[in-house]
């Protein structure tokens, strides 16, 4: 039969992640022979330009890295350069910032829920998670005079103190996402309009899983309990008690079911958080001057769990203000290409978005 | 582990940075042996990033192997150098399946010609011939300036630096004259009350 290959380009707008990228499909009927993922359309060039800049304003940039969940970033950054020059931070400061983190992997939880259900066509979820996720984006205004890049998490400790009754607030918050995630359930995870389509699609090897380097909610989706959190702990995560949720099938439908326990284990860490704030302690070091303020020739590798996995910084100081090199690394380098590209392999056309959105990929991450 | 790789490798060069995370210096020749004995005899099976920082002044680049521990717990940090002029070494695409795009990576933004990955090809560039942008002697500013062209009615775009130094001067002067008023006025009403 004649024209019986085609080559279509999915992307680089699509249904299946957020940001630009497109995914080259080679389709015999709607059956996928080989995908070839291209990036470039976001290219910012973040990793040259903060070699230029002294370490405050290479801070301004790092939350941007990400857009869905620019605070893992604000933290590698911060506790890079704190290794590297030694800097304390308060155990205030430590908790004021697992909440921060907390409420945006919830935030950033719901975007994704708002994508992995668009990608079935469920589009209510899509209105209904913008609307929740736009209560934290409140709180996070409130607390740092910004809703999506925050700039909060300063190298030396944190911006500003918590505002009065803010943890009031963050606990309603709290008894309010209890309640409102039992809705998602019925509307979104025990859909059959979803169940349907995500069981058995996106099968992740899980032998090859660890060694190729696939981080988060790819791994515990196949039974690796792999987090960051629990596996070595940052700032006080070893003082709070939760659950790292698995899977076993390894398909679309046990990422997602993952990603619906980790909300609840984030509720389960924040109540926590507010019970145990310390009430005293500095918020924020002494810092020298911005063009005093200088890194050590040193290098140093550190990493938090964002919400779609493991999310880690190389840093090298050089005896300047500036920083020699700063490398991020993100899931989405290798979830985009190595995984992308062999778990699209004999899937369906109408599947793609689907997939993609599963592994929580995020363009501006992979062109830094 | 640490005394092991002293012994075999004869380097000294092995530092403790955390609980969790370990730096080895090797010499080119030695480093992917030595990435096989740490896969093999203490399970750092897990490649996280290759990261390449460019050391123009002494002439190299240095290419840092970050590997982790099966059981995720511990990490560490295997560099090496290599000469910055014609810089290439042996890939490590057929041991690590991710290393292909970290190679591609780094091939696209330093120039290292990665002996043994076959697909080194553009990432997120299109079409660039200049120089790999990640490389120190790459100056932004002049490649701008040399390559783009302002759009059309910016022309009176002028340097930010400049312009901020001309208002400030302004601004002084406007105040000097203000204090200079409100002097003689005081002192002519200071003069009338007498």
């Amino acid at each position: 039969m004649e024209n019986k290959h085609i080559t279509i380009f999915h992307g680089p707008q699509h249904p299946g992640i957020t940001g630009n990228m497109s995914v080259e499909l080679d389709l015999i009927g709607e059956t996928i022979q080989k995908a070839t993922t291209h990036v470039g359309y976001l290219h910012r060039g973040f990793e040259k330009l903060i070699e230029r800049r002294t370490v405050i304003q290479a801070f301004t940039i790092v939350c941007r890295i990400c857009v869905p969940e620019p605070d893992p970033n604000e933290a590698n950054f911060a506790m890079a350069v704190e290794e590297l020059t030694g800097l304390e931070v308060s155990e205030r400061a430590q908790y004021i910032r697992v909440m921060v983190l907390e409420l945006s992997r919830l935030a950033a939880q719901f975007l994704w829920m708002a994508g992995q259900s668009g990608s079935v066509g469920i589009y209510a979820v899509g209105q209904w998670a913008i609307a929740d996720r736009d209560r934290i984006l409140d709180l996070f205004e409130e607390l740092t005079g910004a809703r999506v890049y925050h700039m909060y998490i300063y190298p030396g400790g944190v911006r500003r103190d918590l505002p009065e009754g803010f943890l009031q607030r963050v606990s309603e918050l709290i008894e309010y996402m209890k309640k409102r995630l039992l809705d998602y359930d019925d509307i979104f995870i025990n859909n059959a309009s979803f169940k349907n389509r995500a069981v058995g699609v996106g099968i992740v090897n899980k032998d090859e899983a660890l060694r190729n380097g696939y981080v988060g909610q790819v791994l515990r989706g196949c039974g690796i309990k792999a987090d960051v959190r629990k596996d070595a702990p940052y700032l006080v995560y070893d003082q709070l008690d939760f659950e790292v949720p698995t899977q076993e099938a390894g398909d679309v439908y046990a990422r997602a079911l993952v990603r619906r326990a980790e909300m609840s284990q984030t509720l389960h860490i924040l109540e926590q958080v507010v019970a145990k704030m310390p009430s005293e302690g500095s918020l924020m070091n002494k810092l020298p001057p911005h063009r005093k303020f200088k890194l050590p020739k040193d290098d140093t590798w550190v990493k938090v769990e964002s919400a779609r996995g493991e999310f880690a910084y190389y840093m090298a100081g050089d005896g300047s203000e500036n920083i020699r090199r700063m490398q991020v690394r993100g899931p989405s380098l290798v979830h985009g290409f190595t995984l992308l590209e062999k778990l699209l392999v004999g899937a369906e056309l109408s599947d793609v978005a689907l997939i993609m959105n599963s592994l929580g990929i995020c363009p501006p991450e992979i062109e830094r | 582990m640490l005394n092991a790789i002293k012994n075999s490798f004869a380097t000294d060069d092995v530092i403790v940075k955390r609980e969790d995370l370990y730096k080895v210096n090797v010499t080119r020749e030695r480093v992917f042996e030595l990435l096989a004995f740490l896969g093999n005899s203490y399970e750092y099976k897990i490649l996280n990033a290759i990261t390449c920082t460019d050391w123009i002044e002494e002439e190299h680049f240095a290419l840092t192997y970050i590997l982790t521990h099966l059981d995720r717990k511990n990490t560490i940090m295997v560099q090496t150098m290599i000469n910055r002029e014609n810089p290439h070494i042996n890939s490590l695409s057929n041991e690590f399946a991710q290393a292909e795009v970290f190679e591609r990576d780094l091939h696209e933004m330093y120039g290292i010609d990665f002996v043994g990955n076959e697909n080194l090809k553009e990432l997120s560039l299109e079409n660039w011939i200049h120089t790999p942008p990640l490389r120190r002697e790459f100056d932004t500013l002049e490649f701008v300036n040399n390559h783009l062209t302002f759009r059309e009615g910016r022309e009176d775009n002028m340097d930010v630096k400049v312009e901020m130094k001309r208002i400030r001067a302004e601004k002084k002067a406007l105040k000097e004259a203000q204090e200079k008023e409100a002097a003689a006025k005081l002192a002519e009403e200071t003069k009338d009350g007498e």
